[in-house]
């Protein structure tokens, strides 16, 4: 039932950004708010939110693996990023300050890379693996990067943008999804929600 | 056997097959082929056997759109490559890209992208032995909006060649 539902919010993301073109061709030129250049307009709920988030294992740069359920009593950013991409970048100096403001309560960042590997060749799967930790280490991000990120999009709806963030409560669900770069408020906003439900 | 147009060339031909994973159905796979940038003509081109001939190749990225030009300025960047499956009888001795677009993004407006938007041509230096070819390529190239970046794409490009 929940992948129906997340199959559906696929093709309606899909039509609903379809539908988002057009209209920017056919609204008349007006000068930009911050507001319209930052965050995507109305964007639809995730089927995700109120559910359990989907349980996953990844490696860390370190070659640990790190799984969400040893996160529980926390709450939890997911955030799916990429090296290539540039909102990524915007994005990464905010998380790590929220992540320094709210630690105390309680609150931790998953950075998931969907940057591609080679695992068929170890050489250039080291490469990759470097290229990502060359990343972490020029943007200073100080909390724990996972790799091999594709290999759980599936069940967190298909990662079709990044940055794509899960903002996960105490007690291991989702409250709050977002797709692309948000403002640093509305991020705040939906770590304050994680942080104040599903505690015991 | 594909050979990539690239400043950065790929160290086997991995980077030339698209990756798909265990988990993905077919149903996914034809979601992932929504393509961002679309090849748009020629699809058909007559030469003078023996003689390199510049062919140009035109592409349309779609509106509100933007893809990374060749030579992006960070090296993180994905550049846009021509993945060109070379068939007998047909040499693709080069393709030459255009320079990049300056882009600043509304999100980082101190930031300036090398990019490509709208309609783009690349030139490819084609030479062909007498007879009907057909040549296939890949345009790979990396998309983003205002506010978000998609996964690496290929854009399917063929071109029928006849060279007499």
């Amino acid at each position: 039932m929940v992948w129906a539902g997340v199959a559906n919010y696929r093709r309606r993301k899909a039509e609903q950004e379809k539908l988002r073109q057009m209209q920017a061709v056919l609204m008349p030129a007006a000068p930009a708010t911050s507001a319209d250049t930052m965050a995507p307009p109305e964007e639809e709920k995730s089927p995700l939110e109120g559910k359990p988030a989907p349980g996953f294992a990844l490696e860390n740069l370190q070659g640990e693996k790190v799984s969400l359920a040893s996160y529980k009593g926390k709450a939890v950013l997911v955030n799916f990023m990429a090296t290539w991409c540039a909102p990524c970048k915007v994005e990464t100096p905010w998380l790590i300050k929220l992540r320094d403001q709210y630690g105390p309560q309680g609150f931790e960042i998953l950075g998931i890379s969907t940057d591609d590997l080679d695992k068929d060749d170890k050489k250039r799967m080291a490469e990759d693996k470097a290229d990502i930790a060359k990343f972490v280490s020029n943007m200073h991000i100080d909390y724990p990067v996972l790799i091999d990120g594709d290999s759980i999009s599936h069940p967190y709806g298909g990662i079709d943008a990044l940055p794509t963030s899960f903002f996960v409560d105490r007690s291991g669900k989702v409250v709050a999804a977002t797709v692309g770069l948000h403002d640093r408020d509305e991020l705040e906003a939906n770590i304050k929600k994680a942080l104040a439900s599903g505690g015991a | 056997m594909y050979i990539i147009f690239a400043s950065a060339l790929c160290g086997s031909l991995q980077c030339a097959v698209s990756q798909k994973l265990a988990w993905q159905s077919d149903a996914q796979s034809k979601a992932s082929e929504k393509q961002f940038v679309q090849f748009l003509y020629p699809e058909q081109v007559k030469l003078v056997a023996g003689k390199p001939t510049v062919v140009e190749l035109h592409f349309r990225v779609n509106e509100g759109l933007h893809i990374n030009s060749h030579t992006p300025r960070e090296k993180s960047f994905i550049p846009t490559q021509l993945l060109v499956e070379e068939p007998t009888g047909v040499n693709v001795a080069n393709v030459d890209f255009p320079a990049g677009t300056d882009y600043s993004p509304a999100f980082s407006p101190n930031d300036k992208l090398s990019v490509y938007t709208g309609e783009f041509v690349l030139r490819a230096h084609i030479t062909a032995q007498p007879g009907d070819h057909l040549v296939q390529a890949a345009l790979r190239y990396q998309a983003c909006d205002t506010n978000s970046c998609y996964p690496p794409k290929k854009a399917p490009v063929a071109v029928s060649v006849i060279a007499k």
